[in-house]
């Protein structure tokens, strides 16, 4: 009648607690891609020796995919807080576009023309948090349709011509710098990881972000303030994006129309992917680093044993179901999948 | 009514009890409904009613022995289809409709639609059946807005149009659980008026309610139920109020509020939290003041605005009125600002509205105020499962593990940790809706023990619940609320469970009349209520 049926008292099953916390670490289910990664290195190794464990082999494979990195980091803040962003495509793409066109076609200093294009970065995330939160419209939607309405944008700024010629020397000597024989764009892509580890770590914004996509109810009621949380996630992931089409401009030297679209996928498989691992089902920057990497190293082992280019698409499709799969079956990311 | 009384009746249940995990629901309980009367059914919270409703309805199988006889004809009760096909209907109390469908399609779901000769649907079969149906029972509206937009009392009636759609094929009894437990009073006579339509087209009626009043004014006779047993089945006619609640509960009716209607006024300087002329869903103004150091109790049933006070003081809930921590005016719909003047607020429903299960302990605690474990370089993991650890072991926490999981406590051990994470802000007022919903005995007392303590730690705390004898085990006052108002503030020293119980079902208003007034225009009078 009035008293509301309550669910029956579950006894806690025996579990992680009696385990100490740095085996917990350890648990197989919470590191598995650690374990994937080497045998995946194993057996590459052993197929093809002469061409997989070679430090070319190395170097292509972390600078290739540092660009995916950050695209993935991107999405962390967002995705802890249990919104989607699609935009990030748009966002890369129109960071490459801009950044071309600054220095290229109104020649603009090189220091001003990156600052502009972080900026565009911004205003894209302010304007889908004001769809998402002002708007109330889905973020998954909302941020389909600023993609979408970003392409527009990227064609209309280029007037559909890619952009060779005029990219100062300067810049693209960036891109080709070295530091201790890590190349610059790994250099981007680890910096951004360390301050997006802090600030979901070690920050309020953070525990703030990853109790929005635990419960938003129970956050709001806690005190958090949601809309002005879901804004930050939104800026970043558009600011992280723009810097991603720097990156991109500066290791390629000229800015293409279509590059952001194809660092969606992978992306969002390494996100959720690394969502399986060291915080128990939550995205997370460490794991989504070696889900990246992971991914990297399979498809370049397929590759070298003599696998058709497409690989590259298969790997990453079949990695993201298997991750949210997986995300599913351990019943967590309920907000979100 | 009373003239065919040894005539068989329509419904015949006889010998039914049912038992969950050893603990008896229902005691060899009978029902008898005879053909074309109304017959209340009436109980306290956990008298058997929701059960036996849920037996008939198929959703719970009874223990072996019962007999179950429509028309004749027995039927095996504990099936969902075989108390359709004899003729059963139901509208619970959440009315399953979905709300954002309009009347057709919700009059469709289940049976499905009216097909034209092409297999398409046939709108228009669809919409003559169902102007002609809800005609009979007097609505008339939009039939393709959405329900969730049309008033309460009109939503019902698309749930009985929909459940008795087919009594035209035979069936002939319709069982109302509650149906005006979140109604207005207003559209409670609208309903009372399609419930004597339906009863007029030859149909049976089991009503159950805990107002009294509608029993009176709608039924023919009435079951009683306590304790799981069936206690007595009257002409109503032949029953007064006074009678009809001693059956209820048990014992003769003393006038708990006449003699407890005390109501301390609280001094000015010493008040912890002031709600005034407050305003906003369910609730008309209400008045209370809670001193520090005191328990205040807000009892009332479902429908009361009991469940949506605690949300309307927080600021989760538009409302208008005054809230007031110590003497600080508290911004109206925000909870941080709440927060921010020192209220805390323990909500129901933990799983939907408190719990980050997939979180630790320790995260889950902290959450209401980082800037306690901050230092210049962020969080401070260590000084967070230092703290953590505290709380859960003043709490008694099992597992006393800042790194578990939520999802691996117990309901009682989630909701002591949804405690520590109020308590720790050392609120000035603290507001607890439903502190011990879903939680085993234990730590039920561990609960109370807690925040008695941290009344006598100088909080001022707000209890509000459905259990009359969690109030009276906490409080030192109890505001009771029925129908959106405050009907008056009573001392719980003296008062039984039986004394609130009955006061929450509104039939005491007649008790109370001659002690409390209705404390809707109290100016500044700072509590309300009884006994002036």
């Amino acid at each position: 009648m009035t008293a509301v049926d309550t669910p029956v008292e579950q006894t806690a099953p025996p579990s992680e607690q009696d385990i100490p916390r740095t085996a917990r670490f350890f648990t197989l289910s919470n590191v598995s891609l650690l374990f994937i990664w080497a045998v995946l290195i194993a057996v590459f190794g052993l197929l093809t020796p002469e061409t997989f464990l070679t430090t070319d082999t190395f170097r292509t494979v972390l600078a290739g995919q540092a660009i995916t990195a950050i695209m993935a980091l991107a999405l962390l803040m967002p995705i802890a807080a249990a919104q989607f962003d699609l935009s990030i495509a748009g966002s890369m793409g129109l960071g490459i576009v801009l950044v071309a066109t600054f220095m290229a076609k109104l020649e603009l200093g090189v220091p001003l023309a990156i600052g502009l294009t972080l900026l565009s970065g911004v205003v894209i995330g302010l304007v889908n948090a004001f769809i998402v939160v002002g708007l109330r419209v889905n973020s998954f939607i909302a941020t389909l349709g600023t993609g979408s309405i970003l392409v527009a944008a990227i064609q209309w700024i280029s007037g559909g011509q890619q952009i060779v010629a005029g990219i100062p020397q300067s810049f693209t000597d960036l891109g080709r710098h070295e530091v201790l024989g890590i190349p610059m764009s790994v250099v981007f892509m680890v910096l951004i990881a360390v301050v997006m580890w802090y600030v979901l770590e070690l920050r309020q914004t953070g525990r703030y972000l990853y109790a929005i996509g635990s419960n938003t109810e129970a956050a709001r009621l806690a005190g958090v303030r949601v809309n002005r949380l879901t804004t930050i996630a939104l800026v970043v992931s558009g600011l992280i994006a723009s810097a991603a089409g720097i990156v991109f401009v500066m290791r390629i030297g000229s800015a293409s129309l279509d590059a952001g679209t194809p660092y969606l996928l992978p992306a969002f498989a390494a996100a959720f992917l690394g969502a399986t691992q060291f915080r128990q089902g939550n995205v997370n920057v460490l794991g989504t680093l070696v889900a990246v990497y992971v991914l990297a190293t399979g498809v370049k082992g397929v590759q070298l044993i003599g696998a058709p280019f497409w690989v590259d698409d298969l790997f990453n499709g079949a990695a993201l179901i298997i991750a949210v799969a997986l995300a599913v079956r351990s019943g967590r990311q309920k907000a979100l999948v | 009514m009373a003239a065919h009384t040894e005539e068989a009746p329509l419904l015949r249940i006889a010998g039914l009890s049912k038992s969950f995990a050893g603990t008896r629901a229902l005691t060899d309980v009978d029902l008898n409904l005879r053909a074309g009367e109304i017959l209340g059914l009436v109980g306290q919270n956990g008298s058997g009613k929701s059960t036996l409703i849920k037996v008939l309805a198929g959703y719970h199988r009874p223990d072996p022995g019962a007999t179950a006889v429509l028309a004749g004809e027995e039927f095996a009760l504990g099936d969902a289809a075989g108390a359709a096909d004899a003729g059963l209907r139901f509208v619970h109390q959440d009315l399953g409709l979905v709300p954002s469908l309009g009347a057709l399609d919700n009059l469709a779901l289940g049976r499905g639609y009216r097909r034209s000769r092409l297999g398409t649907i046939s709108w228009r079969a669809e919409r003559e059946a169902a102007v002609e149906l809800l005609g009979q029972l007097g609505y008339r509206f939009d039939l393709t807005r959405p329900v969730g937009e049309l008033r309460a009392s009109e939503r019902t009636g698309i749930a009985i149009a929909r459940a008795v759609e087919g009594f035209t094929q035979g069936a002939r009894v319709l069982v109302l659980d509650e149906p005006t437990a979140s109604l207005p009073a207003a559209e409670a006579d609208r309903l009372f008026e399609v419930v004597r339509r339906v009863n007029a087209a030859g149909v049976a009626i089991v009503y159950v309610s805990h107002r009294f009043q509608e029993i009176f004014e709608l039924c023919d006779r009435v079951t009683v139920l306590k304790d799981g047993a069936h206690v007595a089945t009257r002409d109503v006619p032949d029953l007064t109020e006074p009678g009809l609640v001693r059956l209820t509960i048990g014992r003769d009716l003393e006038g708990p509020s006449a003699r407890h209607a005390t109501a301390a006024r609280s001094e000015e300087h010493d008040v912890a939290l002031r709600l005034r002329g407050l305003v906003g869903e369910g609730i008309e103004p209400f008045d209370l003041e809670v001193a520090r150091g005191e328990i205040v109790g807000v009892a009332g049933v479902t429908g009361s605005g009991r469940e949506s006070l605690g949300r309307l003081a927080f600021g989760s809930l538009p409302r208008a009125g005054l809230v007031e921590v110590g003497s600080t005016a508290v911004t109206a719909g925000s909870p941080v600002a709440s927060i921010a003047a020192g209220m805390a607020y323990v909500p129901a429903d933990r799983l939907s509205n408190a719990a980050f299960v997939d979180m630790t302990l320790r995260e889950n605690l902290t959450i209401s105020r980082l800037r306690d474990v901050y230092g210049r370089r962020g969080l401070l993991r260590e000084r967070e499962r230092q703290e953590t650890l505290r709380w859960l072991t003043d709490l008694e926490v099992k597992p006393c593990d800042p790194e578990a999981r939520l999802a691996t406590l117990s309901g009682g051990n989630q909701q002591k940790v949804m405690l520590a994470r109020a308590l720790r802000l050392g609120p000035a007022a603290l507001v607890l809706d439903e502190p011990t919903q879903g939680v085993d005995v234990g730590a039920k007392r561990t609960i109370h023990d807690i925040v008695r303590r941290a009344a006598v730690d100088g909080a001022g705390v707000l209890v509000l619940a459905t259990e009359s004898e969690e109030l009276l085990a906490l409080c030192d006052r109890v505001a009771v609320m029925v129908a959106g108002r405050c009907i008056g503030v009573f001392a719980t020293a003296g008062l039984t469970a039986d004394d609130l119980t009955e006061l929450t079902m509104g039939t005491a208003g007649t008790v109370a009349d001659g002690t409390s007034e209705a404390p809707t225009d109290s100016v500044g009078a700072g509590s309300v209520g009884a006994g002036r």
